[in-house]
This record gives C-alpha cells, sequence and structure tokens, in this order.
C-alpha cells in the first residue's frame, strides 16, 4: 500500500492527505509518508521504529509518546539537530537520521558502553575525571566528543524567526473536550479568547482516544464542540501553536513555526490533559513499547497499523479502548494484562470480554523481552501481582511485537506550575494532583482531575465561564463539580536484574535512584540534580511521577510529603532562534547619507548613526584623509555634522537655565553671539560640549557632540525637573541637519548663493550666528572653528539639507570644494589642539585636568559640578592633557591608548595620535604626570609593539597658534 | 494639471524632500506635487493599489505639512485659534474640520498633521503665529523635518503592527482617536489610529533619520499579509468613498 506497508485504510489517519504523497529520506533508505504524517508516523508506516539512541548507554529509542512528550523520538532533519521525530511533519526531499550513535543506528558501536554500566553508576561523573592532578583535560576532550545528541552544524545558515505580540481576555491553552468547551463557554459570555492547541486539528483527546465501545461517542462530542467554537466570532483558534511559558501577569510564550508569539490574557485557563507514564519494568524502553495514546494516534490521525501482535498492559478502561481500536485495525491483541484484582465493569472492559480477548487479570507486566538484535520487543513476561506494585516469580511468557501501556497518567500541569500552581501527590490515586492553582488562572479537564468525558466537558465550561468573568464581582461563582470515583495507578516495582528505566532521556534506572537515595539524596530537588533525572529533552514529563513513586516507596514517607520538582520556562522545546527572533536594530542616517555613498564614502557607525569615515576607496584610506585635510587648508571643505544634538532651549529663565548647567556665562551673552558649552557631572567630570547660540532674549540653540546627544536631552530634562525654571526644552536634532563649511575660500563660497545674511567679516565675526535664507532655504549659521579655520556650520531643516548641499557643492566646484569627513575632521581639530569629549577625556576626566580650566566660569556662583571642581583644584591635580610631537626618527608610531611610562611605572596614556600633512610629522595629545606638562618635556611612550618611544611635549595648539586663521 | 504633468515631478526637484524619496522611487513610484514637495501619488494602477491600502498598504505621508507645539500654554493657546483638542486628555488626537488632525502627546505637548490633501493652511497659520506665542509658553517644534509621517492602513494593519509593536492596537483596545507614543520595531514612535473613511489606518511617527529603516521593516512586517507601499490617492480614494 502507499505511503508505507503498515498503512491502515482510510477512514483511519485523519491527520493525512492519501493524494499527496512525501518521499524523503532516513539513514539514507528512501521513506514513502502522505502529507500530513510526522516522520516517526511515516517511519512506523514503513517499519521502522528504531529513531535514534539514548544519552548514556545508546539503547535504541523510538516514540513512546508519538505527542511529543518523550525523548525517544529526537532526531536529525538536515543540519536541525533534535527535531521531534513524532511532532515535525515530513516534508519532501528532507534528509532525516538519527542521532548518538557511532557506525550505524541499527548497530551503534557505541552501545558498548551497557556494558560499563557497573561502572558508570549514577552520579559518576561527580567522582570521576579529577584524579590524578591534570587527567581533566585528557577526559574532557572524550567527554566533549561524545556529550549531546544531534550534530550542531556552525555553517547553518541564517533563518527568518519573528515575534508577535497578541491579546485576548481568556486565553485556552489545549483543544481537547474541556478546552473547546472553556473557549466556547467564554466567547459565548462575550470574552474575546484566544484558543491554543498544539496538534494540528482541535479535539485533543477526542481526536484518537476511544470513550465507547461503538466509538462514534468521541466524534459527535467532538462535531458538537467544534461547531460551537467556529459559530463565535469574538474566538480565535491557533493550531500547531505550542504555549512554552507562562509568566508574570498572564504573560504566555506560544510558539508556532518560526515566530513566537506574546501573548498577554487577563485569564488562562489550562486544558493541558494528562500525560502517560511508564510503568516499571526490566527493558521497559525497548522499542515496540509505547503508550496507549501514541498507538491510538498512529491508528487513528495517521492511519498506521501500529504492530501486528501486541499486547496492552492497562490498570484502567483506557487501555481496554486501546485494545479494541488495535483490534479494529487488525493488530492481533494477544493479551490486556490488567493488575487489577477484578474487572471494573466499564462499557470498555465489556467490550473487550465481550470480543473474546485475552484479559488476565491481577498480573503485571514484569520484563520485555527483546528481539535478538534488541532493536524491538519480542515478548513480555507477565506474573501475578503480589502486594502493592510486586509481582511473583511466577512468569507467562506472551510473544508480541507490541506493548502499549496504559497504567498511569499524570497531569500535564507544567504551565500551571509556572503560574504558581503546586503539584501535590495523592495517596488515593498515586499520582500528581494540581493545587493551589493562582487567581485569574484556571484548570479543566483531565489536569483538573476529571475524566469521564461529560465531567471534562462540564469542567470546562465552568472553568471558561469563570475566565470570562475574571475581575466582575457580580458574576455568580462556577461551582466545581465533585471529582467521583479517583482512579488508582499501577507503578511497578524495581527488577532484580536492573534495566528498568525511571528516566528514559539519561538512562536513569530504579537502581540507579535506590542508590542515590542511599547515599543521602532522598530530596527529590536534588535527586533530580544528582542523577540528572528530568533534565533531559523531556523534561521529566515521563520521569517525575516514577521519581516521587520510588522515593515515596525506598524512604518510606507518605506521597503527600515527597512533592514534586520546580517547573520551569520552557515547557517544551524553544530554539534559540525563536528567542531572538527578528532582530531589529534601528540606524539613523542623515539626510545627506545617500549623497557620501554616491561620493565614494567609507561609511562608519557612531553610535546609531552612519557617518562618513573619508570619501574613496578603502586602499588608498591615508591618502584620502592628507587630501581631505589639505583641501580645508588651503582651499575649502565641507563636512555633513548633522549628527551632533540640537537643542532649543527657551524661555524667560532661558539664560538661567544654561548658566547652571553649562560652564561659562551665558547671561550676558549678546543676542547673534555663540559661545561654547561644556557640561559637567555633579562629581566634575566632563561629560559633553557644544556651543550655545543665543537667537533671542529668551532663545538659545544649543549643540552637543554626536555621542553625547542622546545622554544630554535627559540630562538636560533631569536637572529642569529640579530647577523649575520657566523654560522649555526641545530636543531638536533630528529635525536640524549641519554642515560646516570650512576653509579660507568657504566665505567666497557662501557669497555666490543668494542670501539674506551678510557674510563679511565685519558683519558676521567669529562666534557669531546669524539667522536667514541660503539658496532659498531657511538656515542657521554659526560661525565657529573647530577645524580651526575660516568656517561656517550651516544648520538646515533635515527635508531640505540635501537640496542645500548640492546648491554649495555646484557654487563650490569652482574653488575646488571637497567633502571631507569624521578621519579628516579628527586630524585638522587635533593639529588645533581641541579636545574631543570621550575620546581625550574619560568618565574621570575634569576641565583641569584636560587643561580647560579656560572653560570654567570663575565668577559664576553656580554650575553644575562646580563645587567638585574647586575641591579638586584645592587637591591638585594627578594627571594633565599635553600636546606632544615625537622626538627623532621613530620606526613606530604610537597609537591611541598607549601608555606613557616614567621609571617603569604608568603615569599617562595617548589619547589622539596622527600623522598631520599640515605639520609633516606625528603630534598628538597625552596624559602625563603634572610635573611633565611643560612644554619641552621629554617622555617615553611603550608603543603597540613593546618599543619605547620618546614623545616631547608641545605647546597647543600645534597649529596657528596666533588663532588668525579662523577669524580671517 | 493633467495627471501626467503631475506625475512627471521628481522629489529632487523640490527642496523639501521625503525622507525616504529614494525608497519610493526604486519601488517604481510616480510622484505628484504638494504643497511644494514630491509625494508619492501612485506605483501602479490607482485601482489594485486601493485594494493593497484595504488589505495591508504603506503610504509615506512625510511631505505633508505637519507642526508641533509645546509649552505650558501649549494646549490653551491652540484651542483660542480654534483648534479642538483637550490637554487633560493626552495621548488621543481630534479630528478638525478641514480634516487635519491635532494630537495631544502629553498635557503640554500637541501635534498638528494637515489633512490628506496635504492643505497647509492651518499649519502654517500657527506656525506664523507662534513667535507670539513666545510669551504666552508657546513653543514651535520643527516635526515637518524632526518627524517621518506614515500610514499604514487595511485589514491586516493590527496583526502586523502585532509584530513590531507590544502594545494592544486591536480596534476594541486602540479606537479610533487614539494615541500611542511606544516602541515600534525598535524606534519611538508616535502611533495614531485614524482610520480612513472605513477602514483601519494607524499614522506612524518617529525620528526622520531613522526613516529608512522603519520603512524597510514595516514592508519586511508586511510581506505575509501581502501588503505593499501604496501611493497618497489611494489613500484619498479610501476616504472619498464616505464622502
Amino acid at each position: 500500500m502507499s505511503g508505507g506497508a503498515s498503512r491502515l485504510p482510510a477512514p483511519w489517519g485523519a491527520y493525512i492527505d492519501r493524494d499527496r504523497t512525501v518521499r524523503f529520506s532516513f539513514e539514507g533508505r528512501e521513506i514513502e509518508g502522505f502529507a500530513g504524517d510526522t516522520i516517526a508516523s511515516a517511519l512506523a508506516a514503513n517499519g521502522i521504529r528504531l529513531l535514534s539512541r539514548s544519552f548514556k548507554y545508546h539503547r535504541p529509542r523510538g516514540s513512546t509518546s508519538m505527542s511529543g512528550d518523550d525523548g525517544g523520538g529526537l532526531v536529525q532533519v538536515g543540519d536541525e539537530p533534535n527535531v521531534l521525530a513524532d511532532v515535525r511533519e515530513v516534508e519532501p526531499g528532507m534528509t532525516v537520521v538519527g542521532q548518538n550513535y557511532i557506525g550505524s543506528l541499527e548497530s551503534d558501536q557505541a552501545s558498548i558502553l551497557e556494558r560499563f554500566k557497573p561502572f558508570l553508576p549514577v552520579g559518576f561523573y561527580y567522582k570521576a575525571f579529577f584524579r590524578p592532578r591534570g587527567i581533566w583535560n585528557y577526559w574532557e576532550k572524550l567527554i566533549r566528543q561524545t556529550a549531546g545528541l544531534g550534530r550542531v552544524d556552525p555553517d547553518t545558515p541564517r533563518r527568518y524567526y519573528d515575534k508577535t505580540y497578541e491579546f485576548c481576555d481568556v486565553a485556552v491553552i489545549g483543544a481537547g473536550p474541556a478546552g473547546l468547551a472553556a473557549a466556547a463557554e467564554a466567547a459565548e459570555s462575550g470574552a474575546d479568547v484566544l484558543l491554543v492547541e498544539r496538534e494540528p486539528d482541535l479535539g485533543g483527546s477526542l481526536a484518537f482516544q476511544r470513550f465507547d465501545p461503538d466509538a462514534f461517542g468521541a466524534e459527535r462530542t467532538l462535531c458538537r464542540l467544534r461547531e460551537r467554537v467556529a459559530g463565535q466570532s469574538n474566538l480565535r483558534v491557533m493550531t500547531n501553536a505550542v504555549c512554552t511559558g507562562w509568566f508574570a501577569d498572564n504573560w504566555l510564550s506560544i510558539i508556532s513555526g518560526n515566530r513566537l508569539h506574546k501573548l498577554r490574557a487577563r485569564s488562562v485557563v489550562a486544558c493541558t490533559g494528562v500525560l502517560e507514564q511508564p510503568p516499571l519494568f526490566r527493558a521497559n524502553d525497548l522499542p515496540g513499547i509505547m503508550f496507549g495514546g501514541a498507538a491510538q494516534r498512529l491508528i487513528r490521525s495517521y492511519g498506521v497499523k501500529p504492530g501486528r501482535r501486541a499486547v496492552v498492559f492497562t490498570s484502567s478502561g483506557d487501555g481496554y479502548g486501546v485494545a479494541l481500536d488495535l483490534d479494529d485495525s487488525g493488530v492481533d491483541v494477544a493479551a490486556i494484562v490488567d493488575p487489577g484484582s477484578a474487572s471494573s465493569g466499564d462499557s470498555l472492559t465489556l467490550a473487550a470480554r465481550d470480543r473474546g480477548i485475552r484479559v488476565i487479570q491481577g498480573c503485571a507486566v514484569a520484563e520485555a523481552v527483546p528481539r535478538p538484535d534488541k532493536l524491538n520487543v519480542a515478548a513480555v513476561l507477565v506474573g501475578p501481582v503480589s502486594g502493592s506494585d510486586f509481582i511473583a516469580d511466577d512468569r507467562e511468557r506472551i510473544d508480541c511485537d507490541l506493548l502499549c501501556v496504559s497504567t498511569a497518567t499524570a497531569p500535564a500541569a507544567s504551565l500551571l506550575c509556572q503560574a504558581g500552581a503546586r503539584l501535590q501527590l495523592s495517596e488515593s490515586s498515586g499520582s500528581f494532583e494540581v493545587t493551589s492553582i493562582p487567581p485569574n488562572a484556571f484548570a479543566a479537564g483531565s489536569v483538573n482531575g476529571f475524566f469521564d468525558l461529560d465531567a471534562v466537558i462540564e469542567d470546562g465550561q465552568r472553568a471558561g465561564m469563570s475566565a470570562a468573568h475574571t475581575g466582575d464581582e457580580t458574576a455568580p461563582a462556577a461551582v466545581e463539580r465533585e471529582r467521583g470515583q479517583t482512579r488508582r495507578y499501577w507503578f511497578g516495582t524495581e527488577h532484580p536484574d536492573g534495566l528498568d528505566f525511571v528516566d528514559f532521556d539519561e538512562d536513569v534506572t530504579a537502581h540507579d535512584v535506590c542508590d542515590a537515595i542511599a547515599e543521602g539524596f532522598e530530596d527529590i530537588e536534588l535527586l533530580k540534580r544528582y542523577t540528572a533525572m528530568g533534565m533531559g529533552p523531556s523534561q521529566g514529563r515521563q520521569s517525575a511521577l516514577g521519581a516521587a513513586r520510588l522515593v515515596a516507596r525506598v524512604t518510606g514517607r507518605p506521597l503527600s510529603e515527597v512533592g514534586a520538582t520546580t517547573s520551569r520556562p520552557p515547557a517544551f522545546p524553544e530554539k534559540f532562534g525563536h528567542l531572538a527572533g527578528r532582530a531589529f536594530k534601528p540606524v539613523r542616517r542623515t539626510a545627506l547619507h545617500h549623497r557620501h555613498v554616491e561620493l565614494g564614502a567609507q561609511i562608519m557607525t557612531s553610535g546609531l548613526w552612519l557617518r562618513p569615515a573619508y570619501y574613496g576607496p578603502e586602499h588608498a584610506r591615508a591618502q584620502l584623509i592628507n587630501e581631505e585635510v589639505r583641501a580645508v587648508r588651503t582651499g575649502v571643505g565641507v563636512i555633513d555634522v548633522s549628527t551632533l544634538g540640537g537643542f532649543e532651549i527657551r524661555g524667560p529663565d532661558a539664560a538661567e537655565f544654561l548658566n547652571r548647567m553649562y560652564t561659562l556665562s551665558y547671561h550676558r551673552l549678546r543676542v547673534g553671539r555663540v559661545r561654547y558649552a561644556m557640561v559637567l557631572d555633579d562629581a566634575g567630570v566632563v561629560v559633553d560640549d557644544g556651543v550655545a547660540a543665543r537667537l533671542a532674549r529668551n532663545h538659545f540653540y544649543v549643540t552637543a557632540s554626536t555621542t553625547g546627544a542622546e545622554e544630554m536631552y535627559p540630562a538636560l530634562l533631569w536637572r529642569q525637573a529640579q530647577w523649575r525654571l520657566d523654560v522649555d526644552i526641545s530636543d531638536v536634532t533630528s529635525s536640524t541637519c549641519a554642515f560646516n563649511l570650512a576653509g579660507p575660500r568657504s566665505r567666497a563660497v557662501l557669497e555666490k548663493l543668494a542670501s539674506d545674511i551678510d557674510f563679511s567679516r565685519a558683519a558676521f565675526p567669529y562666534m557669531a550666528v546669524r539667522v536667514g535664507r541660503l539658496g532659498g532655504i531657511p538656515v542657521r549659521v554659526l560661525r565657529i572653528g573647530f577645524v580651526g579655520e575660516l568656517g561656517y556650520e550651516i544648520h538646515v531643516p533635515s527635508a531640505q539639507a540635501e537640496a542645500l548641499w548640492d546648491t554649495l557643492m555646484e557654487a563650490g566646484d569652482e574653488f575646488g570644494i571637497r567633502p571631507f569627513a569624521v578621519e579628516a575632521q579628527r586630524v585638522l581639530r587635533l593639529e588645533k589642539g581641541h579636545v574631543i569629549v570621550g575620546q581625550d577625556t574619560d568618565g574621570l576626566t575634569n576641565p583641569l585636568e584636560a587643561d580647560m580650566g579656560w572653560a570654567l566660569g570663575r565668577r559664576k556662583r553656580y554650575y553644575v559640578g562646580k563645587r567638585s571642581i574647586e575641591i579638586a583644584a584645592a587637591k591638585g591635580i594627578a594627571r594633565r592633557l599635553v600636546g606632544y610631537r615625537l622626538v627623532g626618527s621613530v620606526g613606530t608610531v604610537p597609537e591611541e591608548g598607549c601608555l606613557v611610562i616614567r621609571r617603569g611605572e604608568i603615569v599617562g596614556r595617548l589619547t589622539s595620535s596622527a600623522w598631520s600633512p599640515t605639520l609633516g610629522r606625528t603630534i598628538g595629545l597625552a596624559y602625563v604626570a603634572p610635573d611633565q606638562a611643560a612644554a619641552g618635556h621629554v617622555f617615553d611612550i611603550k608603543a603597540q609593539d613593546g618599543r619605547m618611544v620618546r614623545a616631547e611635549v608641545a605647546a597647543l595648539p600645534f597649529y596657528d597658534p596666533g588663532n588668525t586663521r579662523q577669524g580671517l | 494639471m493633467p495627471e501626467s504633468d503631475q506625475l512627471s515631478v521628481r522629489p529632487a526637484a523640490f527642496a523639501r524632500r521625503s525622507f525616504v524619496y529614494r525608497r519610493l522611487e526604486s519601488a517604481g513610484a510616480w510622484f505628484a506635487e504638494i504643497g511644494g514637495a514630491a509625494v508619492a501619488a501612485r506605483f501602479g494602477d490607482t485601482a489594485s493599489e486601493v485594494e493593497t491600502a484595504r488589505r495591508l498598504g504603506l503610504a509615506d505621508l512625510s511631505p505633508l505639512p505637519r507642526v508641533g507645539f509645546k509649552g505650558a500654554g501649549a494646549m490653551d493657546w491652540l484651542a483660542e485659534r480654534g483648534v479642538t483638542i483637550d490637554g487633560s486628555r493626552p495621548n488621543w488626537s481630534w479630528r478638525q474640520g478641514d480634516g487635519s488632525l491635532a494630537i495631544a502627546r502629553s498635557n503640554t505637548e500637541s501635534l498638528i498633521l494637515s489633512n490628506l490633501s496635504g492643505n497647509r493652511y492651518l499649519c502654517d497659520r500657527l506656525e506664523s503665529e507662534s513667535n507670539e506665542g513666545m510669551e504666552a509658553r508657546v513653543y514651535v517644534l520643527p516635526r515637518y523635518d524632526g518627524l517621518f509621517w506614515f500610514a499604514l492602513t487595511g485589514s491586516c494593519a493590527v496583526a502586523c503592527m502585532a509584530k513590531v509593536c507590544g502594545v494592544d492596537l486591536r480596534p476594541s483596545s486602540f479606537v479610533d482617536g487614539a494615541v500611542a507614543q511606544t516602541s515600534v520595531a525598535g524606534l519611538t514612535t508616535t502611533v495614531v489610529r485614524c482610520d480612513i473613511g472605513i477602514e483601519n489606518a494607524f499614522y506612524l511617527l518617529g525620528d526622520s533619520a531613522s526613516a529608512e529603516f522603519f520603512w524597510d521593516a514595516l514592508l519586511d512586517a508586511m510581506r505575509e499579509f501581502r501588503g505593499d507601499a501604496v501611493g497618497l490617492w489611494s489613500l484619498q480614494a479610501l476616504q472619498a468613498e464616505v464622502k
């Protein structure tokens, strides 16, 4: 039959599309499945149950749950490791291989490790590998080679993941009978509801489990609930969506495909059902042993006959339903093994007996017998139950290739526990019960202890209504019905010959647990950490109950005292891609950015800004920077300085605000004039600088450095919040573009353009500001000289900046105008001895150290940091920023950051270092000891290659000491 | 003016240029002049573009006039000049008689957006009078240059925004007129629910220096909904449907 030899005819297989064949490879073998198949179901249809190897002993593993709840079905798909084979849908051409084996999956050379089991007891890694001293280096390599499951390919291409935010009144997790009823009820009550379901379709257990002998009841119930859900416009459904975390204030993380949904819900209803639990018996981990629900999923969801001859091991009516399904699908049911001493008398039990299926009452499976190749179960040994969970030695062998176990369940309460609920072991059921459910959270259905279908639906409705009315004190309180008779689960006992696994992920046996308890690790949390139980891929979903019951039995403590380990997110696997999502990395471009790119600029980042570093190819960097410097010194250049911060300070107290905030005095600054503006913090440390232009009596325009602008605005607002002056502060950084036209011919360029501003020396002196139009575009022009030449800083509305740039470049063409960029500006200002805050200062630099005492208003009564400066001045400074030039012929030019050394001690460092094309030598700024600061003093620098280089303190500025050029 | 002449304009022919005009040109926009700037009028057939706008469209309205006012007296000053705005209700917006929009960003800061025709009368009038407002503690803010202005329209706009913004923008929670100042695609953004005709629409205003980043981020988020850039004309067509 197409789609695999074990494929059942329709109508079995609700999820598969038999018209769409999907071919993929597993372990190099071509496999044929159908669209809608999972990898595991398609393989099962082709008779393959062995999917991977276990973590420690490399025992053969297959899926036991067919729902992604166990760690046995992890496979490698292409470059993606640890894929849940029983969840991932098959795709044409996908390449699937097993994991964690050496050689071949079927003949794993590393399975020899099982023979060394006596030498690898639980916790052996805490006791080994550290003696003799240094041996760890050997073991570490070996362990790293064998550790892990799948293989990560570092060259895996980047994939697209993203995130989205969701909101709803009521979130219902799980679309089984309780979830459907809860969602419908909440929606009918008017709430905006989101129903989240892991499976591809709605229904939960209704989609695969048998609730009655004729098997139609579930379908009828599902149809009815589906109609209720579909009829609600305020109810959204997400299928194939896994809720992985439940955080504070009902913030849920839900993964669907490559997307992480961040859901905020007013209230949440958990209808997450129960998880089947493995009983203890020897070789209980063999492929061919699966939960009853897994067999039913194979039959009903995927149309796969799960085996040829089966034994069903059950302690409830559910297992009898499994036997009926197996029988219906053509599997020879050899026996139902029921540890109960008497028939329960429910309809499924009676139906199974009526069909003549052999029921072995009062017996339990004591051992699974593997095939000679050890890759599947071949038979089970069944013995009579002797006391609670013990099996007598009188064993019957029953041959089978499939063992379905339905002996115990535990509430799937990981999410509820993350929200604050607690798990408690019940003496009556022998399983966990959910208690202490927090406000605005609800549990319904089997996770809440209801198993009868009608009761489950009624409980769902109760929870849905309560959730919808969360916060509504006038709403009638919904009453939870009595749970009725509780189930008593079979757990089994440790086998004298071992291989009785409690945790399949980590190959932890009952004997391991007993040994750990004997060593004193009887607290369930300590036991988990010592044995690694519950720390594997399935995160204890199938081991927590077994571990807790073993602890109770071995220690003799009551079940209610044992407790459960802490549930933490994620409840189900998440990928780093999901957590990272789509990276939003905002960048800021000046309005002239594209002009720079067109001019061949090398773009650098400065905070979020993209700025040109220099114009031209990278290989000619030094030459290009020198040419840009020369253009400014000899002709005219223009640089984009739009990244400078810009603030409007307006209001009657504007001058007073500046006077307090900045170190110089601004009360008497005349309208139309510009003054340097330096900001200190309370400790007197230089934090930023710029200029303040007085545009009107009560209006200043203040600039800030590129790197300091973002912090300056909140700093200004913070001070204003304290001082409460009558002033308004606005950040206009992005509203305004600025470019600095600099060089002896800059005035000539401006005078070519139509303007209402008189650019003559007399009318527009140094450190003045004018407002007008240039080339028809509104501008503020500041005559300042950071680069030490005649210069005009033109501030223009951003949206019109490109047009003005184009006009300027055209006008400057006849004067040889050349754009210059950050690197050239650094050289130009260094030649002029100007400090860059943040480069030539650090987080401790005060103005006295930076030789900027001239920028302190000594007659001012107050400015931020003044008191600290006075203390620093009285105390004396420990370093001084000076200009230097290298002495003699220098093989190595020391870079910024190199240390100043005196008698083997560090006394300072270089903050700026560059070749000056104007001066024809390397110059820089450096911190030296105060007694080294006099011009002409020679000091030593340890260059980046370790060589010592001599430098001489030089008077600043290096260039144009008379400051004649900027005042032209 | 015939349509062909209107659409012969190029953004670089004007001093004022949209922050994303290169993106629009690359996408094949046809531009029309509005108030001394080129606005992307359409990208293809207007009728099909209207359908895109109904589903999910992104329009650049940056060339349309806008201005901000700030200060202790700003709201009263605006009200005295006939602007419907209530400083006691921050994060809300009011449609004006001419179709422009007044947004209260706080109880002392407002933002005036022109209507979709780009009528600049209100913005110009208020700005020209703002000098006298200085004495009344009213300070003009150059939002025309500092903020990009995009419109995200259509039935998928809420779902698309959910990919880039953590605020609950569902119609039931974020009704027409509501304003949120929040992070969108990692960028501080003012989000205004301002339905156009019967269609959901959000005005998005943020740092003009990051306009291209934001435009690209939104188009990327829109892809799964088959959303695309649309011209101003399609928005005007949506608006005209209810007149």
